[in-house]
């Protein structure tokens, strides 16, 4: 189980950013947003559609004071890896598949709200978020304080968040290594009575820190850095790593991990086309030595006054997890591991990936009167993009994967009264 | 990260004291268009980071806040 808050940003760190422009448009005092997100991906004996909806609610009763809250889900259907082999096991080792899948079947729900204060050209804003998993359940708690200097052509931001998280797994023996670990089997009995299953705690610090700045009337920067650390259980409860002859153990990955992004992000409008040209950099590291970077450009133009469309690209590359391998056989019998962590995690191997999309955006703002005489602002959002991986090392018992292409659909709509 | 995080904020205090005011409220028309605000589209765009982070080593540099691991 990858955990992070990660980004996870969703709950309250998104409700904040959509303060902002809500707060002054003062004309705006309720304002009623829908997002739905389906990603799908089907590589080599696996499978996973993740449908998303949400639903955000922010009422400005008074110039001081926003409050809002929201729904959103995780919907999850799919298979993935539940045994993981590497190459030289599955060359030592012919006949039957090592490698086996277990079907996924999860809802996640969250609760969110908060509330924004805001005196001259200083806001705060503090809020809480609720998740609630099969296997997985978050309390986090985030305040956050801005100031505008310099006519506003300068803003600061600080955030933090503290996410106190539990995490099922089944009871192990207290007299076996880790090396002998057994996988959950599934999420029955989770966060009950349960004797044959835990909860096991996870702390989630996170901190922020960026500077926004406009430098012309057409051109403007942000520089934000990320810091988070993590203790506690971080592995796939679901998922084991065979490790020798006859020897599959539960993932077991470090209980803390530290890490940092600084990310650096420009907006440049061309005046004479009418469009917005965005890219943006981010280099990121961690103490399980995973090294990455990434690039995203955007192109967005205005079609008439109402509608734009974007075009946008990524490129991600990043390193191993310093414990990351793809066959952890071959260590010190009789049990064979090498070193003393393991993992069956993709997402922890070295790999690239490169992003395309498209997005387009209807909006609608009378200047004169309100629509049917109460609504202020209307707007509709469609996305498309499509993701490539490319896996260096990764394989299901040395077969590459294969088909690795990941779609993610949206669509959103948000409306604003009085 | 203690270190990194003192040099940021020195980096950011001495160059937004430079900064100073570069755009006249008269000039801010364009930067308040939702083109050039950071962060606009702000539901759908956490959703997008999302999937991306739950596949990807890498955390950070659009946000703190959240819950739940999500993460399949």
């Amino acid at each position: 189980m990858q955990l992070a808050t990660r980004a996870r940003l969703v709950g309250l760190g998104v409700a904040i950013g959509s303060i902002v422009p809500a707060a002054e448009a003062r004309a705006q005092a309720v304002t009623v947003d829908t997002t739905h997100s389906l990603y799908t991906e089907a590589p080599t004996k696996t499978h996973m559609t993740v449908y998303s909806p949400g639903a955000d609610l922010a009422v400005q009763p008074f110039d001081w004071l926003q409050v809002n809250g929201g729904w959103e889900a995780d919907v999850v259907s799919g298979a993935s890896v539940a045994v993981k082999a590497g190459g030289a096991y599955a060359a030592n080792h012919p006949g039957p598949d090592v490698v086996s899948t277990a079907s996924v079947h999860d809802f996640r729900n969250q609760a969110h709200g908060g509330f924004t204060l805001k005196n001259g050209n200083v806001q705060v804003t503090g809020g809480y978020a609720y998740s609630e998993e099969h296997d997985y359940r978050s309390n986090a708690f985030n305040v956050a304080a801005r100031t505008d200097l310099f006519q506003h052509d300068t803003q600061l931001e600080i955030d933090y968040a503290r996410n106190f998280d539990h995490v099922c797994d089944r009871v192990q023996s207290a007299a076996s290594p880790t090396p002998l670990w057994f996988a959950l089997e599934s999420s029955e009995g989770c966060f009950t009575s349960n004797p044959l299953r835990v909860s096991l705690p996870i702390a989630i610090d996170g901190f922020q820190g960026s500077w926004s700045q406009a430098w012309t009337p057409v051109f403007v920067t942000q520089l934000v850095y990320t810091g988070q650390i993590l203790n506690g259980f971080q592995s796939d409860p679901y998922r084991s790593v065979v490790l020798a002859d006859g020897v599959k153990a539960q993932e077991h990955v470090p209980d803390n991990r530290a890490r940092e992004a600084l990310a650096l992000r420009t907006n440049w409008f061309l005046k004479p086309v009418k469009a917005a040209v965005r890219v943006g950099v981010r280099a990121y590291t961690d103490s399980w030595n995973i090294r990455s970077g990434d690039v995203t450009a955007e192109f967005e133009k205005y079609f008439g006054d109402s509608f734009r469309a974007t075009l946008r690209g990524r490129i991600y590359k990043q390193t191993g997890a310093v414990f990351w391998s793809d066959d952890y056989t071959g260590g010190a019998p009789p049990l064979g591991p090498r070193g003393q962590y393991w993992t069956g995690d993709r997402e922890l191997s070295p790999f690239t990936s490169y992003a395309v999309g498209l997005r387009a955006i209807y909006s609608v703002t009378p200047t004169n009167g309100r629509i049917a005489g109460f609504i202020s602002g209307l707007r509709f959002g469609g996305t498309a993009d499509l993701i490539q991986f490319d896996y260096s090392q990764f394989t299901l018992a040395g077969i590459p994967l294969a088909n690795t292409r990941a779609w993610i659909f949206g669509l959103n709509a948000s409306i604003s009264f009085f | 990260m203690r270190t990194t995080f003192l040099a940021f904020t020195g980096l950011v205090l001495a160059l937004s004291a430079s900064a100073c005011v570069t755009v006249k409220p008269q000039q801010r028309a364009i930067l308040a268009d939702p083109t050039m605000v950071f962060d606009d589209d702000a539901h759908a765009q956490a959703q997008r980071e999302h999937a991306f982070s739950n596949r990807e080593g890498a955390y950070g540099g659009s946000g703190v806040a959240g819950g739940g691991c999500g993460c399949n």
